[in-house]
């Protein structure tokens, strides 16, 4: 608390977050409500807080959402200017009305029916495509895989187990002119926040890495990696690297083979 | 609409589309969707994680801008500052099944924003600009603090649900909000 205020400077932004338990946010609040100052550093700091929203995946609403939208501010223009017209133009309602009244209802049931289907249809769209962008992904790599299985020139490395890990076992399959290699391991589950990592050493210069993994996906022989063609590798490993992975292996070694 | 109309809509500023939204202008609450729908779309998505929860709060924001754009006071702050707080707090209150108060998140919650959101230029630049100063961050800071505002989670749920000390989630949730304060001074 500072000078009356219970809220210091660098704590606008926590408020704007909305970390504070609730009786100190209420107490805080129920300050800002009547202190114009705080009240100014609090929309400086939502603005500031409010960026982070940039930080999510970028996407674009449904294309029918804006039409949508502009139906829905149709109807609601049209629904306050007509009681008006009535009122002034027809001083009786006239005996159509009581067909008008019906259709009207009907027709409102049926438009909010067709907003219902065309928007769980506009959902079954985006559903479809998601499923086919993940067939097409998954297509492409199980062509990439067999390119590498069937090549003549790819050549296959056993990976031994080390002193830090005495079950493990694995293999490489290695095309140099394709600069790609798929792999197998059978590995425990690593440490919490931990990953394996796959590296390919040239005879000449650092290790490459060929990706971090988990036991699970490595061990049903999906991963596929690309490394620079042509290079000349001595051998691969996989080592314990933190969660993210590292530039350069850091952890211990738990496979090695050589090529 | 002919080609000059829309490049001249695009060129208003929010207040000006306001006003003309205010005078019950479709094509100006069209103009202002088009503006800022991706981004509060993309906000609503990231933390409903569901696109058709995403855009019920998308067409709330929009309807309700049209029904009470004379309430918004240049004066209290941005309108685009405005759209990304309430799409927070009521993409939040869905998620975690709370009510939100949204007649008077209107006139209540006042936002500036930092930079001008109004081209698409300004919002792509700005989007390089967070993520690099977000990825600039040790993952422990970035995970809670996005845990906080994606998530609307408190300090002690942060601890909780990361299995953390709660003095250490307060250090890196401050560390990570200072970050980003003098990223963007």
């Amino acid at each position: 608390m500072t000078n009356g205020h219970p809220i210091r400077a660098e704590e606008f932004e926590l408020f704007a977050l909305g970390v504070f338990p609730g009786e100190e946010r209420a107490l805080i609040q129920a300050h800002i409500d009547s202190c114009p100052e705080c009240a100014r550093k609090l929309a400086e700091a939502r603005g500031r807080i409010a960026l982070l929203s940039l930080a999510a995946p970028q996407q674009s609403p449904p294309t029918l959402a804006k039409q949508r939208l502009l139906e829905k501010v149709r109807a609601e223009k049209s629904s306050t200017i007509a009681p008006v017209q009535v009122r002034e133009t027809r001083p009786s309602a006239p005996w159509w009305n009581t067909i008008w009244a019906p259709a009207a209802v009907v027709l409102a049931i049926a438009t909010i029916f067709l907003w219902i289907s065309d928007r769980h249809l506009d959902q079954q769209l985006q559903q479809i495509q998601q499923a086919t962008q993940i067939y097409q992904e998954q297509t492409q790599h199980a062509q990439a895989l067999v390119n590498v299985l069937v090549a003549q020139d790819t050549v296959t490395v056993k990976l031994d187990a080390t002193p830090a890990m005495p079950k493990a076992r694995g293999s490489v399959k290695y095309n140099p002119r394709m600069g790609m290699m798929c792999y197998t391991a059978d590995l425990p589950e690593p440490p919490p926040n931990m990953v394996y990592q796959m590296w390919a050493v040239p005879m000449t210069g650092n290790p490459v890495s060929a990706g971090i993994f988990m036991p699970a996906a490595a061990h049903n022989g999906q991963m596929l990696a690309k490394v620079p063609t042509g290079m000349d590798c001595k051998w691969f490993c996989v080592t314990v690297e933190p969660k993210g992975g590292k530039s350069a292996p850091t952890g211990p070694k738990v496979l090695v083979g050589t090529l | 609409m002919s080609r000059a109309q829309r490049a001249e809509q695009q060129n208003d500023s929010d207040w000006s589309l306001l006003e003309r939204i205010v005078q019950k202008d479709e094509s100006a609450l069209a103009a202002l969707y088009d503006r800022y729908s991706g981004l509060v779309f993309a906000e609503a998505t990231r933390i409903l994680r569901d696109s058709g929860a995403a855009e019920e709060v998308l067409q709330d924001l929009f309807y309700q801008i049209w029904r009470t754009a004379e309430k918004f006071d240049p004066a209290r702050g941005s309108l685009p500052g405005w759209l990304l707080v309430a799409a927070r707090n009521r993409s939040i209150s869905r998620l975690r099944r709370r009510s939100s108060r949204d007649d008077e998140e209107l006139t209540e919650n006042s936002v500036v924003l930092p930079c001008n959101l109004e081209t698409a230029a300004a919002q792509n630049q700005l989007l390089g600009r967070v993520k690099t100063i977000l990825s600039g961050m040790p993952d422990g800071q970035r995970e809670a603090i996005e845990l906080a505002y994606f998530e609307g989670m408190t300090h002690s749920e942060i601890a909780e649900h990361l299995a953390t000390p709660l003095g250490t989630v307060k250090t890196r949730i401050r560390s990570a909000v200072e970050i980003l304060k003098q990223a963007l001074a």
